[in-house]
């Protein structure tokens, strides 16, 4: 479902970020993205929603090729990818309730629908009771769940998280990996990008991508990470440290 | 599309900082426009009741043919400019006299004979009323041997051309220093604008809102915004004329039209608005 054959792509004043990069993530998969800060992890997210394009190889989701896609059809890819950030995104003006219809709105879904989608996305993430709140009125947890019902309410085949638990402290952590898991068994793949270590814990299983440098050095399994035979190709890449 | 402007509406009713500082922009540019306009309105209605006094005037000699005074009268019309020729007998001129003094009439009580010559009165019509049109007929006039004098107020005259030159001159000048005003008041309300609505946009992208909508969106917003800023600045224009009106000296006021053309302004503004600080924006993927 998202493929990446052999990405490479980099900043304007920064060079070359990622070089070479193999990936395959099927429908329903959980996936941890990990790597120290500035190795990449956002870069993918951003080739993913396609804030970036690859300056070599291909990215294709579901069956959009980043190098056959019209700009004009980006808007309704990321209909179908739920995006979570660290600092939440929520619009400080709407309700919890207002800010998860956005989402919905923008994508012309009519009024009676809404209606009844979003109470019903709100009853998942718990946040019932807070549907008329401010972002102001929330913890930093109900915030992010927020953030998770409002990239839920569109049924995205993929949940993408960028350091999702960046500005949480680690019980509330746990809490939103915790409703993480619970909608991918449900069905939705979830793709987890952090530097945060701890949120693999109890997690063995799950299957983990690790970044350095700007390559891909590991794709196995969380338990599997903590024996450095298992690092494929180069070890360094383009920022050689 | 009902959807879009129902959003818009409530979107701007929503940041209310951001809005309110947009709105008081408009306003204030267009409140010192339409303010400058105004005292441009009452400038010309003053120099045109002070030229409306703009006269030729021309004193005949005692024994003045009339017969030539008539045909004089015909010339004198046909010239470039001139609305009227009016003759005033010794007797009428005598009675306008005793009007213009006043209560000093009581002077001429004691007259036995008429000293005041019988006289044409020449005036001009509008836009003909300047020194230099002027000047023409009052030669025109000298030049006729029954003629004892002619009198069109030269120094009046002059003092009326350095007016209407200096008026035109500050006119220009307060033009410019005021659009300059309304053109950094402006920008600066865009850049704070796309500075606040950044993250709004970017979120709105990452929801999968197209840039059309995302377009449509803040247009609506700029356009109900700027009808708002133009019809408070319209109100406060009628505000202070009336108040100015009853409470210091009458003025020319707006005509109905220009309280229109405000609140289109306000419009034009923040349409204008909206696009310039979307467009970067939205080159983006």
């Amino acid at each position: 479902m998202i493929h990446f054959k052999d990405v490479s792509v980099g900043y304007p004043r920064h060079g070359l970020v990622l070089e070479g990069i193999n990936l395959h993530i099927a429908k329903g998969e959980f996936v941890f993205l990990t790597g120290p800060t500035a190795s990449g992890k956002s870069t993918i997210l951003k080739l993913l929603y396609q804030e970036l394009r690859p300056w070599s190889g291909e990215v294709i989701i579901a069956d959009l090729s980043s190098r056959k896609i019209k700009k004009r059809k980006v808007p309704y890819l990321r209909r179908k990818l739920g995006i979570v950030f660290q600092d939440f995104g929520l619009l400080e003006e709407r309700t919890t309730s207002e800010n998860v219809a956005y989402a919905l709105e923008v994508t012309g879904v009519s009024r009676s629908e809404i209606r009844t989608r979003v109470p019903r996305t709100l009853n998942t993430l718990g946040l019932s009771n807070k549907a008329h709140c401010y972002p102001h009125q929330l913890s930093g947890g109900e915030q992010q769940r927020a953030a998770i019902a409002r990239a839920l309410v569109c049924e995205p085949f993929v949940l993408i998280a960028d350091e999702p638990t960046g500005n949480l402290d680690p019980e509330i952590s746990q809490e939103i990996m915790h409703i993480l898991v619970e909608i991918n068994t449900l069905g939705t793949a979830v793709l987890v990008a952090t530097h945060d270590y701890s949120l693999l814990n109890g997690r063995e299983k799950f299957r983990r991508l690790h970044l350095s440098g700007g390559t891909l050095v590991y794709d196995g399994s969380v338990e599997g990470f903590k024996a450095p035979d298992n690092f494929i190709g180069r070890q360094a890449g383009p920022h050689q440290s | 599309m009902l959807r879009v402007f129902k959003e818009a509406f409530l979107g701007f009713s929503r940041s209310r900082t951001m809005s309110f500082f947009a709105i008081v922009a408009t306003i204030f540019n267009l409140l010192t426009l339409g303010l400058f306009v105004l005292v441009l309105l009452n400038l010309n209605a003053l120099i045109r009741r002070l030229e409306d006094k703009v006269e030729v005037v021309v004193y005949l000699k005692d024994k003045a043919d009339m017969a030539a005074v008539g045909i004089a009268i015909e010339d004198l019309s046909r010239l470039e400019g001139v609305d009227q020729v009016r003759y005033l007998s010794k007797d009428e001129a005598l009675e306008r006299f005793r009007a213009d003094l006043g209560p000093d009439s009581d002077l001429l009580q004691d007259l036995e004979t008429n000293p005041v010559p019988s006289s044409l009165s020449i005036t001009m019509k509008p836009g003909f009323r300047d020194t230099l049109h002027v000047k023409q007929v009052a030669l025109e006039a000298e030049s006729l041997n029954f003629v004892e004098e002619v009198d069109f107020g030269r120094e009046w005259l002059r003092r009326m051309d350095i007016f209407k030159h200096v008026v035109s001159v500050l006119g220009a000048a307060s033009a410019a220093v005021l659009s300059l005003v309304a053109i950094i008041l402006i920008s600066s309300a865009i850049k704070i604008a796309i500075f606040s609505r950044s993250k709004e946009i970017f979120i709105m992208k990452i929801v999968g809102a197209t840039n059309g909508y995302i377009r449509r969106s803040f247009l609506v917003e700029g356009f109900f915004k700027g009808a708002l800023g133009g019809a408070v600045a319209a109100g406060m224009i009628y505000g202070i004329s009336e108040i100015f009106s009853r409470k210091i000296i009458q003025i020319t006021r707006f005509p109905d039209e220009y309280y229109l053309f405000t609140v289109l302004a306000g419009v034009l503004m923040g349409l204008a608005g909206s696009w310039i600080s979307l467009g970067r924006h939205l080159r983006r993927v």
